[in-house]
């Protein structure tokens, strides 16, 4: 004979992503400690991240000591472009995964020289949704949206935004020649984040280059104090 | 399947209640609660989590998901009300309130049925391996 079935509730009340959000913390103590200023680039696959990387690595060249981080599902097409420009790139193949996971960067972190490092580009899977939600000890996350993938990116994508230190307008050289209500963009950010600056940017053309380099620039300068 | 952060999040919550789980019993129903920022969409969550769990204890256990709300609060007239959007006009006419969310995802409960005929057999089943796949 079975006893009968007695149901208990047991409460418990812990973060679902305690493991990974543990494993940042690490990563972000140990970068903190070797005053690495570390980025975290989110955004859409087409948004430009890397060509922007490419753009950067190359005003970079000669005055800061980068490394890059990349994600990408199966290629290693990111990688090779990088690697053009920077000599310590390593390349994450997530496979199916949507986003990278702190202890994938712990471990591609152990393929690098540190020592010799003080900005590292982590640029995240192509995707403005999943990457969000995973810390991977980053001192800032980076939001970049393409002029090309309309003004509703914004609000349709709000913790993105929410999360962003910083917002690169990418493509903006194409302003003239695509619908998209700069306006409209700018409010939508604007209420979801009141004090995210928004940087407008172009690789292909250079334009607002400066301004990110500088954004960088401070952001290094904090990470070494 | 796995390009959603939908089965990324299942698998980690799978290893995080069978971590919790009592070495008897079987677990019924896992609460969890979900801020509005992180866009957890409830029906790829649950076909997540029954791909996730299928050929482990917490098969057949139910995902109950309780979402909060953005809370909306207008510039205009000081209203403050939760809405599922984050875009929403007022009532005073303002057609820009402020939203505001929590990115919160917690564990809060299981439930679990004691006196199962099968509880006996599922406590043999040692959940290491899995917990150390989603830890990686």
């Amino acid at each position: 004979m079975t006893e009968p079935t007695r149901s208990t509730r047991i409460p418990i009340v812990e973060r679902v992503l305690e493991a990974n959000d543990q494993l940042a913390e690490a990563v972000r103590a140990d970068l903190e400690r070797r005053r690495i200023f570390a980025v975290d680039i989110i955004g859409a696959p087409g948004s430009g991240k890397t060509a922007l990387l490419e753009a950067t690595l190359r005003a970079l060249k000669g005055r800061r000591r980068p490394a890059v981080l990349v994600g990408d599902l199966a290629t290693r097409r990111d990688g090779d472009r990088l690697a053009r420009w920077c000599d310590q790139v390593v390349q994450i193949s997530t496979g199916q995964g949507c986003h990278l996971e702190a202890g994938q960067v712990r471990d591609a972190l152990k393929e690098i020289d540190l020592s010799i490092v003080d900005l590292l580009f982590i640029e995240n899977v192509g995707n403005m949704i999943c990457p969000v939600g995973f810390d991977l000890g980053q001192a800032a996350k980076v939001g970049v949206f393409a002029i090309t993938d309309g003004d509703d990116k914004a609000a349709k994508h709000p913790y993105l935004v929410q999360a962003a230190d910083v917002i690169l307008l990418n493509k903006i050289d194409l302003l003239p020649y695509v619908p998209f209500d700069r306006s409209v963009f700018d409010a939508d950010v604007r209420l979801l984040n009141p004090t995210v600056p928004i940087l407008d940017v172009s690789s292909t053309t250079g334009a607002g280059l400066d301004a990110w380099l500088e954004w960088l620039y401070r952001g290094s300068a904090a990470a070494e104090s | 399947m796995r390009l959603v952060h939908e089965f990324s999040i299942a698998e980690a919550l799978a290893a995080q209640v069978l971590r919790h789980a009592p070495s008897t019993g079987r677990v019924r129903q896992v609460e969890i609660r979900v801020g509005a920022l992180r866009g957890l969409e409830p029906e790829a969550m649950n076909m997540s989590w029954d791909a996730v769990t299928f050929d482990t204890p917490l098969a057949g256990s139910v995902l109950l998901m309780d979402q909060r709300p953005w809370t909306l609060t207008c510039p205009a007239c000081g209203r403050v009300w939760e809405s599922p959007v984050p875009f929403a006009e007022c009532t005073c006419g303002e057609t820009a309130p402020r939203p505001t969310a929590g990115d919160e995802l917690d564990l809060i409960s299981m439930t679990v049925d004691e006196g199962d005929d099968e509880a006996e057999t599922e406590a043999l089943w040692a959940p290491t391996s899995n917990q150390e796949a989603s830890a990686q």
